[in-house]
């Protein structure tokens, strides 16, 4: 497979080298050039408790495109498909913690998990106020009376969002926790692949699908999930997933939900605007009122094919967040308008 | 004192060491484990004063990377700060069991590392070294419960741990290093 890069070894490099060079909202961190921190909209660390993620890279534009005002403080970039260790993700909280404290999201893979969880030991160690916060969702990785077992997949990105508003109104850092974990609880994923990313590494396909199946709960590196399903209208297969995650956390008729329907990478627009629309009227069916969707592919596996479905089922504060402004170079504004459809 | 010779040592050793280490971790997982200790070493050597085991964590990544280069932490802040080994090293283990979801008797560095840390209080190392060397030759009849190790053959029974070896290997060269080491400051 041709894919355009330099080297291996300076490919995540070249790529930040053009992030932070293309929007003012970002810059690298001072001490350490894998952090990448908030520049022209930064805020005091001292009055407002900071947000910070590690991730492996490949997966752009997150987590570093949501670095910026409302959404997070700082991202810490690993190599592709690998966690950044632990004195990175060190690097990156002494860069951003201040008086008001600093929470970490982990989006929860293993290897995630001890770095992140090691490097906030580490700070706490110096003396700096961090707490982890472990962020799954993917209701096909354990059962819901395993959800701790979870993987973190695209339902994240409510967390992301949701604590990053509400941490530039200036609420404390344990109000803060407990409204990530209350969020957690609420956020239910699943995925559908149809065919694999290409490894920047290897050149390589990650995994192999019969030409006429899809792969359902697959994980964002390809982890096995659910199973497989013939390709059929994409209608029946958002049918099939809709009540999969219904069945996983019921949500009540007259109730409603907020939607990310997430490109994994080389599915288009007009696909994903497709399934946004059969999710809509699925949720209907049952009563329940689709909102304020994020559309696009956000959460991605370089070129793999398929999407996700993550459901939320807001509380009004939740929800005010989830649509709060914010600024940063690839968050796009969630809007929350009850349109008449019928005229 | 300086952790400078521990980690100039360590280093030698993991040099002679690695095709051995790869050759059993060949057996219970992805056969790197010697090139990655050695990878991390080789920049902890070369890294300022204070800041070897970060060091470490960064060049051997992963999250073996990140178990390993806690216990190098408490040595290191040992001999750089005269902080108290068994202390360190208590707190290392813990927070090993904690992140890697291990305890004694899953097949894993713990089972070298636990017993070590347990002899060790009141300051006698080799009599922690001996209760590591049981402790590492003891793993080669469990069967891995975590890691890579899990998914190989009856989890692989009937090989040692390679990271059970290394934490030997830690322990003995920081004897030879620092012969005080370990000793109540």
């Amino acid at each position: 497979m041709k894919k355009l890069f330099n080297t291996a070894e300076t490919m995540v490099d070249d790529m930040l080298d053009g992030f932070v060079s293309a929007y003012p909202h970002v810059k690298r961190g001072v001490n350490d050039p894998r952090v990448i921190i908030r520049d022209s909209n930064a805020k005091d660390a001292d009055e407002k408790v900071t947000l910070l993620i590690g991730n492996g890279s490949g997966h752009e534009p997150i987590a570093m495109g949501f670095v910026g005002q409302g959404v997070l403080d700082a991202n810490v970039v690993g190599d592709v498909f690998a966690a950044p260790s632990a004195d990175l993700i060190l690097d990156g909280i002494a860069e951003v913690s201040g008086a008001a404290g600093s929470i970490l999201l982990i989006s929860q893979h293993s290897g995630d998990m001890i770095n992140g969880r090691g490097a906030v030991m580490m700070a706490q160690d110096e003396g700096i106020d961090v707490l982890a916060l472990p962020m799954y969702d993917d209701i096909s990785a354990a059962p819901p009376e395993r959800k701790k077992d979870r993987r973190g997949a695209p339902g994240t990105m409510f967390i992301y969002k949701i604590l990053g508003a509400a941490a530039e109104e200036g609420r404390s850092q344990a109000d803060l926790f407990s409204l990530g974990e209350a969020v957690r609880d609420r956020i239910v994923t699943l995925a559908a692949a149809v065919s694999p990313g290409v490894s920047p590494l290897t050149g390589l396909p990650m995994f192999s699908l019969p030409e006429d199946e899809i792969f359902l709960g697959m994980g964002v590196h390809g982890e096995p999930g659910v199973g497989r399903v013939k390709v059929g209208p994409v209608n029946e297969l958002v049918e099939l997933m809709i009540d999969k995650l219904l069945a996983d956390r019921p949500i009540t008729d007259g109730g409603c939900a907020c939607v990310i329907i997430n490109g994994m990478g080389g599915t288009t627009m007009m696909e994903l605007l497709t399934i946004w629309s059969e999710t809509k009227a699925k949720l209907s069916r049952h009563g329940i009122s689709a909102i304020a969707p994020m559309i696009g592919s956000y959460v991605t596996t370089q070129e793999m094919g398929g999407f996700s479905i993550s459901l939320m089922e807001p509380t009004d504060d939740m929800l005010a967040c989830w649509c709060a402004h914010s600024d940063t170079p690839s968050f796009p504004k969630i809007t929350h308008v009850e349109k008449d459809l019928t005229q | 004192m300086s952790a400078e010779p521990f980690f100039t040592s360590l280093h030698q050793k993991f040099t002679a060491q690695m095709v051995h280490l790869n050759a059993l971790d060949a057996a219970v997982g992805d056969g790197d484990h010697g090139s990655t200790m050695l990878r991390g070493l080789t920049k902890a050597v070369a890294a300022d004063e204070t800041k070897r085991s970060k060091a470490f964590m960064r060049a051997s990544g992963g999250a073996s990377g990140t178990l390993f280069g806690l216990i190098l932490i408490a040595i290191e802040a040992h001999l750089d700060t005269g902080a108290p080994l068994d202390v360190g090293l208590s707190k290392a283990c813990e927070r090993i069991c904690d992140l890697g979801e291990v305890k004694v008797g899953d097949k894993s560095m713990v089972d070298a590392l636990a017993p070590a840390v347990a002899a060790l209080q009141g300051g006698d190392l080799p009599a922690a070294i001996t209760a590591a060397a049981v402790g590492r030759d003891s793993t080669k009849v469990l069967v891995a419960r975590r890691g890579r190790s899990q998914y190989v053959e009856d989890g692989g029974r009937g090989h040692i741990d390679p990271g059970a070896v290394s934490v030997v290997i830690f322990l003995e060269t920081l004897a030879e290093a620092s012969p005080n080491a370990g000793g109540i400051a």
